[in-house]
């Protein structure tokens, strides 16, 4: 009953090409953006701004990263983690040894040196496609692992090939407390996230979804096939090496080249495809949700297992994760490839006709 | 005025095209030409290398030998996005929709050669990259009312019935406001009321913005009643070129195409 459209015209294009043509959305996400910002620094301890919120904000802008490019522009990658990797490192090194620049610089610089490295491995895309193009993009993971602890410049040099991130002062003020650090996060991503809306909406996103849906007809509108896909390696690669840079400043502060491993990668392939492929509300819903179902699970696996009379032998828990991870991700691929966003989707059209069935 | 009398010099001329798969030749030595505002039809029996044809003309193949002139100027291997910039759209035998995408945002890709703005003012947004899309959606609209498919316009096209999607496509080359349109068997399909609202169509496209029209069909009738010009290919070979009616006099034809008599 609430959530209708009814009595709601649109008189302009501009009006029916917001973002949020529905009020009630609108109200929603304004609502959203509120208790994000005003209300959970202040109520959140800090145990879950620190270990949940922000790697949840930072995880899905990875994800909204790798979505640009999986879900978007068609080409599937497996080499999210390294060019969060290079975002990380780059942003380090230009921090040491650029004195005078400012963080925010250079994170913006080791996402832009991220697509750079993005669009250079995004290079065989524009021969292979799908499955040849996964095992190119796989080179990119290792190859840049492997160049950030061969190379021991990368780290400056520390024994144990891990940096340590310096301070986050932004004119003159510093971010240190986990509440000060999930407001200066969540302000990049609700940033970054609203112009990755603004591109996919405009002439952009339109020429790396034909490139994703039908490449002869997209080359035969006119759409230049070199020029839209290692856009999309760049700007992909972009968000992926901003997260990085915030993964490492903003959330772990000491990271070595072997934490950007194989296994970030598929996590971050695993929150798109349970969230929803080719979908912005869906890397949110996707790293939600792999972030929080393993706490989940580790709080209530073993109070449910003995309210039904099963005594879980210790460790079952992260077996149990395993599990359900890999049959969620079989559910979804088989079922609803689209994710969460299109359940969400299809929930919303249900209740814009709710009590009827038409 | 009539549309004969509209019709002016050619603007693309084939000269000589022989077009190979390997051992398969699919075109032999084919000349004619297009001339300008003119509906221009290409007929032959099944595998006598019409859609190659179009492929050629559009730059999704290249001929061996032979030249293909627009507007004037001899043209190299194009590529298919070339031709596009240089005014030349068409639709496809089966038909080649973006599937994940609405019908508003398959004819809004069919703009994307207008836009003007950079990938970073769209993330922006606010300015130039707003007024542009609103712009481009104003254009967009006038041909979805020209089309008449107003309520589907926000439908995804994978559900849409055959006929409508025949009709999207024609609207996504149109909103590229071509000079020369390929169309690719736009009827096939179709019931007898989707091709009276087609020819009518393809009609008042050649009428109201003056385009050439090069178009490949089965229907006889169709194309007797809509083309100033048929060509008629066999196996690959120019078997005839003329007006509908010179074609249908004309006995090879009659004889590979339509049948010998008995």
């Amino acid at each position: 009953m609430l959530y209708r459209e009814a009595g709601q015209f649109k008189a302009t294009y501009a009006e029916d090409q917001q973002i949020f043509p529905i009020r009630q959305d609108r109200i929603a996400i304004t609502a959203l953006l509120l208790v994000a910002f005003l209300v959970i620094p202040f109520v959140a301890s800090d145990y879950w701004l620190k270990a949940i919120l922000i790697p949840f904000l930072i995880f899905s802008l990875a994800a909204l990263g790798l979505n640009i490019l999986t879900g978007y522009a068609g080409q599937l990658s497996l080499g999210t983690a390294g060019f969060m990797a290079v975002g990380a490192f780059a942003a380090y090194n230009f921090e040491l040894r650029v004195e005078w620049m400012p963080i925010l610089v250079s994170w913006a610089l080791g996402g832009l040196a991220a697509a750079l490295v993005g669009i250079v491995f995004g290079l065989p895309s524009l021969r292979i496609k799908g499955f040849y193009l996964a095992v190119a993009t796989l080179a990119a993971q290792f190859f840049i692992v492997w160049a950030l602890t061969k190379f021991p410049w990368f780290s400056n040099y520390s024994s144990s090939g891990v940096i340590t991130t310096g301070k986050t002062e932004i004119f003159g003020y510093v971010f240190d407390s986990p509440r000060e650090k999930y407001l200066l996060v969540l302000a990049i991503v609700v940033l970054m996230a609203l112009a990755a809306k603004n591109m996919v909406r405009s002439e952009t996103g339109r020429a790396w979804m034909a490139v994703r849906d039908m490449d002869v007809a997209a080359e035969v509108v006119g759409i230049r096939m070199m020029h839209t896909k290692l856009l999309a390696f760049a700007v992909s690669s972009f968000y992926c090496g901003v997260a990085g840079a915030l993964y490492a400043y903003a959330y772990i502060g000491t990271v070595e080249p072997e934490g950007f491993n194989l296994d970030l990668s598929f996590r971050i392939l695993f929150m798109i495809i349970i969230g929803g492929v080719g979908s912005i509300l869906g890397s949110f819903l996707g790293a939600g949700f792999i972030i929080l179902f393993p706490i989940f699970l580790n709080s209530y696996a073993d109070p449910i297992a003995h309210a039904l009379g099963i005594d879980l032998p210790p460790g079952m828990t992260s077996n149990l994760e395993l599990m359900i991870f890999g049959a969620l991700i079989i559910f979804f691929l088989a079922v609803e490839p689209h994710g969460l966003a299109r359940l969400w989707q299809i929930g919303k059209e249900k209740l814009r006709l709710w009590p009827f069935p038409h | 005025m009539s549309a004969q009398r509209r019709i002016g010099e050619p603007i693309l001329v084939v000269e000589d095209v022989s077009l190979s798969f390997g051992g398969v030749r699919a075109l032999a030595n084919v000349s004619f030409d297009v001339r300008e505002h003119e509906i221009r039809a290409i007929i032959g029996p099944n595998g006598a290398g019409k859609s190659s044809m179009l492929n050629v003309i559009n730059g999704v193949y290249h001929p061996q030998t032979g030249t293909v002139t627009y507007r004037g100027v001899k043209r190299h291997r194009v590529h298919p996005h070339e031709a596009a910039r240089q005014g030349i759209a068409r639709t496809f035998q089966n038909i080649a929709l973006f599937k994940g995408m609405t019908v508003l945002d398959n004819i809004m890709t069919g703009r994307n050669l207008k836009t003007r703005t950079s990938f970073l003012e769209q993330a922006i947004w606010i300015g130039r990259a707003r007024r542009e899309e609103l712009e481009q959606r104003r254009k967009v609209e006038e041909v979805i009312d020209f089309l008449e498919i107003q309520h589907v316009r926000k439908t995804p096209v994978g559900r849409l019935p055959y006929g409508l999607q025949k009709r999207v496509e024609l609207a996504r080359a149109l909103a590229a406001e071509p000079d020369l349109l390929l169309l690719d068997e736009p009827m096939a399909g179709m019931n007898i009321e989707e091709k009276q609202d087609m020819c009518r169509f393809v009609l008042s496209v050649n009428e109201e913005y003056g385009t050439t029209i090069v178009l490949i069909e089965h229907d006889m009738g169709v194309v007797m009643d809509l083309s100033d010009r048929v060509v008629v290919l066999d196996y690959g070979k120019l078997l005839a070129d003329g007006t509908p009616d010179a074609v249908r006099a004309n006995q090879a034809v009659i004889d590979a195409y339509l049948g010998v008599k008995h």
